[in-house]
């Protein structure tokens, strides 16, 4: 319910918004968390628990909430598994629970089963039995997380970029003065302040009514820290719902900034980011991430309306909202009593239990006693009651006995309906561990605080255990300074005092973890994974002594909270079940992210058309004016084939190839990778990385090459012509030319900077039109009259310099069809030119442009391989039968050659590449499938697979065992056929060139 | 995420725009042919995996393409050193 207004409370009531909660009608404030409006709209109950489906109400009032997980909105909008302590409301919001608590629930159907659901219960009953895969479903469909998005988003995200000389993370008292403290006594120094809460304050509005102070002493330093914002925005950014998720290496800590607006989410038309991914590169950073409390123990600890205290404080002073009407605090520290002294002042009934017996008196114990608070010093609460909702509470008497804890005396029962706990705090490390700090436990504090000296960073506040706010803020002040000194801003530290005890977290007694509460049933730990102290017990009998391990075994802190609520009780659980010290089980490892991060704000704008770039080639716009459709490969868009009206893609490539075939075909090979090869030693460097010899080879011819690696393994091939003894021109694979062009500059800087080469990449420089079929030569007379295109002047594997329809052109002879060919090399921007005036030219011969699919049955044909498809990196020269071209003679051994003669790579039962014929012509065998021996092993696949027009007959390549040696043998290779099912197909061993053996179509036939 | 200083481009960038070549140091033999197969292999395959301050080479891919050396912490991640190739007695700090 609500309060009736105060000016400490942080909402607008002048601004009331509408929303939709499983599926019923609310009302709240602007200034609400979706947490806060329900609980004034008496609405207790969020979720169902992840393995027991026990009903589950809000625990906390912020990041560490492991409950209240619900679904915001719908279709392209919907999001999974957010806090609902952490949503800021907004008019329209519809959102509905993870697991709907109202829902009937097979797991509370079972619940008698329970305690035959121990940690390790799914692996011990499923997949040891071998029955996981059957079950898997239905179990999954119980787990009390989202579905997951199912439509496209339709949302924006963003990156945005920072350079900061300071950061601060956190914005309440500690982080406000820090910041203060760094813009004040510096001019030109750039500080970034990120909270993850929509406004600055964090944990102070829970003091605003008791403390005057706290109040004036907020709005003053946010009005300062403002006027930095609008005086000069360059040096101060303010980030307010925005949690820092990571910190890497050198500084380098990523933000997620949520926008939530009813205008961000349910405008059609805004294309305003929904969430920002900052990601912020600093010099120093300030840590001012503050403390969770942490829960009591006691069975039945997670009855809805259980809460921790400073969460019960939250919603109270920050929202004006309370849960109960009747409240027990109980607790382990003097924070309990704020906490009673704020709802007495409220007019709240309420009852303190403190496990710690009055030793000294406080001030506050009495001031409360006297207005009428009953208060009991040394009782634990042993268990609560109610079935779903708290209605009261067992206490028994309870005292320290050296260092473990005695529960004693007659059970006496208190009724509340709401139970505020404290066991303590536990400060937020998480980043500063994230990018490698330690933790220590700190026995005053009780709390595990951050290494003590790093460079480049200081901790301050609540986090380096300072628990008052007065302290908070004069260690942010002190530290702030050794920032500023690291900077060279200041020279002089100036250090203020602090309170003594200031670092005892409010008196906070040892962790009350007795014996006789740990046996109990239903005590839980982490309340998202139902993980309970005898999971903890039960994983520490079956031999697990770590607690990474114990937390692996049982669970425990692996849902959507990380654990920040029960990790370190489950630490101290361990500790007191393992009977050693809490410093010696230590924490477990805390990594990336501290929160969820959405996926869509992790790609951000690289989404689409933007997520890789997308090369066309200058023709580009021929080949969508011819009907081409495309393939990928690379970046590169390439025309793939170019059906006719009615053709599908087999009879496109039937008509493309037996017009290569028989009279003429042009092609764009524009996309293949070009190297320029310039240097004194441009010859020699080809011969160290080439495996066949380059020394002889003479300006205007051209040569095919074949690339290793140094282990031996093919990367690469292409055509080199040279252009003069210190000019080459290299092509490379389309795919592989980026990686080539790195591996040879690798060479040349790092092992041979005594070449005198230079490499460029020419790539996106020239354009280049293939012209191949037998009427190729009569067609390139027509389109170039300075060139002498006759057949013994212009021989294969030449090039020549011409004018081609009025263009410099580089012709090269070259063919990777096997026919008569030649490519026209143009300055790129001439490119569609030049092809529109060979199709023209050359419609006399019916010239048919073909694609990337009839390039690979042509080749195919004449058994040339593509790397990449008819080798995967594990092949050597001798294993795709290319023995000859490897320089036998080469004064340099060049890269990959002293490979060639280890013993693993000159065995006979290597897979080598041979052609594989079926015996039944018509059958075109899939890429990939298995030939195998007559055991039914499999010894290869298929690589390369078509159906040849001109042979009319399919033909394919493959990887066999020795295959080279088994020339003319049959082999069976496995298929799936549609209907048939599994089919073994006899096919004939042969050599991987299936036409045009003797090679006479080269030249052509003119 | 690193911040690489680029002793070519005499700026520190972001990791993004380099990419690790491998360890340094790791010269090809004079004379392949003249060795065995296990120190080939050792060429070829071995890399030391060091533990503590290493020299690695590293690549401004997306700057200026040049190669250069890193001596980094592979504990801390620190950086501690960029240099040309060439511009060092690789053999003596070794």
């Amino acid at each position: 319910m609500r309060l009736a207004q105060h000016s400490s409370h942080q909402v607008d009531y002048s601004k009331s918004l509408n929303f939709i909660f499983n599926n019923k009608r609310y009302k709240g404030y602007e200034g609400d968390t979706l947490a806060s409006a329900l609980l004034a709209n008496d609405s207790f109950l969020f979720a169902r628990s992840f393995k027991y489906g026990r009903k589950r109400g809000l625990m906390a009032a912020g990041v560490e909430e492991p409950n209240a997980l619900v679904s915001l909105e719908i279709g392209g909008r919907y999001t999974p598994n957010l806090k609902a302590t952490e949503i800021t409301l907004y008019d329209g919001l519809s959102a509905v629970s993870a697991s709907n608590p109202n829902a009937f629930d097979m797991r509370a159907f079972i619940k008698p089963l329970h305690r035959f659901m121990p940690a390790g219960f799914y692996y011990k009953t499923f997949i040891k039995q071998k029955v996981w895969a059957k079950v898997e479903d239905s179990i999954r469909a119980f787990s009390g997380f989202s579905k997951a998005p199912t439509e496209e988003d339709v949302d924006v995200y963003d990156h945005i970029f920072h350079h900061a000389e300071v950061v601060v993370i956190g914005g309440g008292a500690a982080g406000i003065s820090a910041a203060l403290e760094v813009l004040n006594n510096s001019e030109k120094e750039r500080v970034i302040l990120v909270d993850e809460r929509s406004q600055l304050g964090g944990e102070l509005f829970n003091e605003f009514s008791s403390d005057e102070a706290a109040m004036t002493w907020h709005k003053d330093s946010v009005n300062r820290l403002l006027s930095f914002s609008n005086k000069d925005s360059e040096r101060f950014t303010l980030l307010t719902q925005s949690t820092a998720y990571a910190w890497h290496d050198q500084n380098f800590i990523e933000v997620l900034e949520t926008i939530t607006t009813a205008e961000s989410l349910t405008s059609s038309e805004s294309q305003k980011a929904r969430k920002i991914v900052h990601r912020i590169r600093a010099k120093e950073v300030i840590l001012a991430t503050g403390a969770h409390e942490r829960p009591m123990l006691f069975e039945a600890n997670d009855l809805t309306n259980i809460m921790l205290s400073q969460s019960v404080r939250r919603y109270l002073h920050e929202y004006g909202v309370i849960s109960g009407k009747k409240v027990v605090i109980y607790g382990n520290n003097d924070s309990i009593y704020s906490t009673a002294k704020d709802l007495h002042v409220n007019d709240i009934e309420c009852i303190v239990v403190d496990v710690r017996s009055s030793e000294k008196p406080i001030e506050i114990i009495s001031e409360l006693k006297d207005s009428g608070v009953k208060v009991l010093q040394g009782y634990s609460i042993v268990k609560a009651l109610g079935s779903h909702r708290v209605k009261g509470v067992e206490i028994k008497q309870t005292m320290l006995q050296g260092n473990s804890w005695q529960v004693f005396g007659d059970t006496e029962t208190l009724s509340c309906d709401l139970l505020a706990t404290s066991g303590g705090f536990n400060p937020v490390v998480h980043l500063d561990c994230h990018n490698g700090a330690k933790t220590y436990f700190d026995e005053v504090s009780q709390s595990f605080l951050p290494q003590q000296d790093r460079d480049n960073r200081e901790v301050c506040g609540a986090v380096a255990g300072a628990g008052a706010w007065q302290d908070a803020i004069i260690d942010a002040k002190n530290k702030a300074q050794f920032t500023l000194n690291a900077l060279g801003v200041v020279s002089k530290l100036t250090q203020e005092i602090l309170s003594e005890n200031y670092s005892n977290f409010f008196n906070v007694s040892q962790f009350f973890t007795p014996k006789e509460i740990l046996n109990m049933p239903k005590v839980f730990l982490d309340l998202q994974n139902d993980v309970t102290t005898l999971d903890v017990a039960l994983s520490i009998r079956e031999g697990y002594r770590s607690i990474e391990h114990i937390k692996r075994y049982t669970a425990m802190g692996f849902g959507t909270d990380q654990g920040k609520t029960g990790n370190i009780n489950g630490i101290a659980v361990a500790a007191e079940l393992l009977e050693i010290p809490m410093s010696e089980v230590g924490t477990t490892t805390f990594r990336p992210a501290y929160t969820g991060v959405d996926f869509g704000a992790m790609a951000g704008r690289e989404i689409g058309d933007f997520f890789d770039p997308q090369r066309y080639t200058t023709i580009h716009d021929s080949h969508v004016a011819s009907g081409a459709e495309f393939e990928v490969v690379g970046q590169w868009y390439r025309p793939w084939y170019y059906p006719k009206t009615g053709e599908n893609m087999h009879q496109a490539v039937h008509r493309e190839c037996l017009a290569a075939r028989t009279s003429l075909g042009m092609m764009d090979a524009s996309t293949l990778g070009k190297i320029d090869v310039q240097g004194s030693d441009a010859r020699e460097f080809l011969s160290r990385v080439y495996t066949n010899a380059w020394m002889k080879l003479a300006p205007g011819s051209c040569r095919y090459g074949l690339m290793c690696n140094e282990k031996g393994m093919i990367i690469d091939d292409g055509v080199s012509a040279c252009i003069n003894n210190n000019h080459f021109i290299m092509t490379t694979t389309t795919g592989g030319a980026a990686s080539v062009y790195s591996a040879l500059e690798m060479w040349l800087q790092t092992e041979w900077s005594d070449l005198d080469v230079h490499l460029n990449s020419v790539t996106d420089q020239y354009s280049t039109v293939a012209v191949v079929g037998p009427n190729a030569r009569k067609l390139m007379k027509l389109l170039c009259q300075d060139v002498d295109f006759e057949r013994e002047n212009f021989k294969f594997m030449q090039w020549r310099q011409g004018t081609v329809c009025g263009v410099d052109a580089r012709i090269m002879r070259i063919s990777f069809s096997g026919e008569l060919a030649y490519e026209i090399n143009v300055e790129a921007n001439y490119g569609r030119y030049i092809w529109d005036q060979v199709a023209i030219t050359g419609e006399q011969w019916n010239i048919t442009p073909y694609g990337t699919e009839s390039m690979h049955v042509l080749r195919a044909e004449k058994g040339y391989i593509i790397v990449g498809q008819d080798t995967d990196g594990s092949m050597t020269p001798m294993d795709v039968n290319m023995s000859w071209i490897l320089a036998k003679d080469k004064s340099f051994s060049y890269v990959g050659r002293r490979s060639f003669s280890i013993s693993a790579l000159c065995t006979e039962d290597r897979l080598q590449l041979v052609g594989l014929m079926t015996k039944d012509s018509s059958t075109v065998l899939p890429e990939g499938a298995n030939a195998i021996d007559n055991k039914g092993k499999s010894i290869g696949y298929v690589t390369s697979s078509y159906f040849s027009p001109i042979l009319n007959r399919s033909i394919a390549m493959a990887q066999i065992k020795g295959g080279l040696s088994k020339i003319g043998e049959t082999v069976l290779v496995k298929i799936v056929q549609k209907k048939q099912g599994l089919k073994e197909i006899p096919c004939e061993i042969s050599s991987s060139v299936f036409y045009d053996i003797e090679g006479e179509k080269v030249d052509g036939n003119d | 995420m690193l911040l690489i200083h680029c002793p070519y481009c005499k700026e520190s960038r972001d990791q993004s725009e380099f990419s690790p070549a491998g360890e340094a140091f790791i010269a090809r033999p004079k004379n392949p042919e003249g060795i065995s197969d296990e120190e080939w292999a050792d060429y070829v395959f071995y890399r030391t995996n060091h533990k503590g301050n290493h020299w690695e080479q590293w690549v401004h891919a997306n700057g200026c393409r040049k190669y250069f050396l890193v001596e980094r912490s592979t504990i801390s991640h620190q950086i501690l050193q960029v240099a040309p190739f060439g511009a060092r007695n690789n053999e003596t700090e070794l």
